[in-house]
């Protein structure tokens, strides 16, 4: 992706200096993720938190070689979404797009356009505006799951439903992301149709590679060794991502395009041995995000956030019940479904930091920020209050 | 038995016990297994889960007495991209129930194939074409997924 417009270029490069900023960014996010498991609620939110101390115009500016960091995040933002792109398999997207189509488009439709009309009602172009329904609309597969699996609910006959919605969100992902990653290099009306269209034809020859061969790829990549499966994956991710970038598509959307059409026995590999990857670079990604937003920005946003989180909630809930209310599923369970789909979480900040780091509108980040922080605890905090048996916080 | 797919996580499976509770088996992607038991009053909700490692289920499918058909059938669905499962019950009386496999003809009409079936205590594995079925066997079926749809349609005469 293209430098963050705000690194600092020093010639100089202390490595020293280096290695203590990201010493002490590690531990913090270290002592965050702590504090979280303690309290119960997702550690992204207060990797933000994090972020927006250590920033430019926070208490504790850290000098962590901004570009070293903003490498460390781009490279933390093309795993994350390798991982949510392998999330569901080719067959889950297939199967999905059968039998959740409907509530998918209630979900989009119900979720998105309030952050577009948001946009819009702030003054905002048309491209911001897009981006603020993206953040508005996706609810965080990772915060959800996680959730589902403290709680216990894993067998519960609504978590079908609430899945099949996070997997339609996801398809709805791969046409998305490519078209904002057009939209926010600001082309012009011709490259931006031909943008679009090449990036509508990688989406077509990603879904079509994964189903005719994905097992062939599968059988090439795998390796017994774990040492070569991670040089073959991290160095395939990279290359596709850095392509994708070159192409203008955005490195982040090819990894995501590139976890979508992995399957099988080489998908278990990546998640098995990515994860850690993803929590230090995801890590960074949160907390580059945050710093990026100065906290004197943020009363301005604050009301709009507000308003738009509420809005969310309710829209989610509605989202929620007519699916489970669809599916035949008891009062309760409506009731369920409705508040797990609330939390958004790191979708929603990767939508925003496309616009971010092309400087698409000053406001996106700290509003996506602030909204993403409210839903983030607000979410799951409502998700346990329809748990009366297990009230425990942790 | 009914099998729902749950996307990023695995395979639930759940029955009626004799005794009128439902109880919920979720096999996870990585060979971890939960178990559920339904509320009667919430039947949505579980009145609790236990999760179970892989060496956990095991011990405990040991003291049921049970067989790991179910998990090498999850391994095999793992080496198959697309390969589809199902187990169906056969009904009282219609379908195939008191007929035999070849008088279904599911391998040629549907091309899915019957692999094995169980009925009560023990299992028949890769049953003849003269097999007759009755009415409570569980038939295990593979095929891709829409010949295995076609194939429980035949067998339940659904």
């Amino acid at each position: 992706m293209r430098e963050a417009s705000d690194a600092v270029g020093s010639a100089a490069v202390n490595v020293g200096d280096i290695l203590i900023g990201l010493g002490v960014v590690l531990l913090v996010l270290a002592m965050l993720g702590r504090l979280a498991a303690r309290m119960g609620i997702p550690s992204v939110p207060l990797y933000l938190i994090g972020g927006l101390f250590l920033g430019r115009g926070g208490p504790f500016p850290v000098d962590a070689g901004d570009e070293f960091l903003s490498v460390g995040a781009e490279i933390g933002i093309v795993i994350l979404l390798l991982l949510l792109g392998l999330e569901y398999s080719p067959q889950d997207l297939r199967d999905g797009m059968r039998s959740t189509w409907l509530a998918g488009l209630v979900d989009g439709l119900l979720n998105g356009l309030p952050g577009f009309a948001a946009g819009l009602i702030l003054g905002w172009n048309w491209t911001a505006s897009i981006l603020l329904a993206g953040v508005t609309y996706i609810s965080s597969s990772g915060i959800i799951a996680r959730l589902i699996h403290d709680l216990g609910r894993i067998a519960n006959r609504e978590t079908p439903i609430i899945l099949s919605l996070l997997v339609m969100e996801d398809i709805v992902m791969a046409v998305f992301l490519p078209i904002v990653a057009v939209l926010v290099i600001g082309a012009s009306f011709t490259q931006g149709a031909l943008a679009i269209a090449i990036a509508l034809g990688a989406v077509t020859l990603a879904f079509a590679v994964a189903f005719r061969l994905g097992d062939r790829v599968s059988r090439a990549i795998h390796s017994h060794s774990n040492e070569l499966l991670i040089l073959t994956i991290l160095g395939i991710t990279f290359l596709v991502a850095g392509i994708a970038d070159a192409v203008q598509v955005s490195a982040a959307v090819g990894a995501f395009l590139l976890g979508l059409t992995l399957s099988g026995r080489v998908a278990d590999d990546v998640r098995m041995l990515l994860p850690p990857f993803r929590d230090v670079f995801g890590g960074f990604f949160f907390v580059f995000f945050g710093m990026q937003v100065e906290p004197s920005t943020l009363p301005a946003v604050l009301i709009p956030a507000l308003a738009l989180a509420v809005i969310g909630v309710g829209t989610k809930m509605a989202t929620g019940r007519f699916a489970a209310a669809r599916a035949g599923l008891g009062k309760k369970a409506q009731r369920r479904t409705a508040y797990t789909l609330v939390p958004r979480g790191e979708f929603s900040i990767i939508i925003a930091s496309l616009g971010v780091t092309a400087g698409v509108e000053s406001q996106l980040g700290p509003l996506a920020a602030a909204y993403v922080l409210i839903l983030a605890v607000a979410g799951p905090l409502l998700m346990r209050l329809t748990d009366p048996k297990r009230s425990r916080l942790a | 038995m009914f099998e729902t797919k749950l996307p990023g996580i695995g395979v639930r499976y759940e029955f009626m016990t004799e005794t009128r509770d439902r109880v919920g088996v979720v096999v996870r992607r990585d060979g971890r297994r939960d178990v559920a038991i339904y509320d009667r009053t919430d039947p949505d909700a579980c009145r609790g889960t236990i999760e179970l490692s892989r060496g956990d289920a095991s011990r405990l499918a040991e003291l049921l007495g049970g067989t790991t058909i179910t998990e090498r059938v999850d391994e095999l669905r793992h080496t198959v991209e697309g390969l589809a499962i199902e187990w169906v019950t056969m009904p009282k009386k219609k379908g195939l129930t008191n007929k035999t496999i070849a008088d279904g003809k599911i391998r040629t009409a549907t091309s899915a194939s019957v692999v094995a079936v169980i009925r009560g205590e023990h299992a028949v594995p890769g049953p003849g074409p003269n097999f007759e079925f009755m009415a409570g066997d569980v038939v295990l079926v593979m095929g891709d997924a829409d010949s295995v749809k076609a194939a429980a349609a035949i067998l339940t005469g659904a």
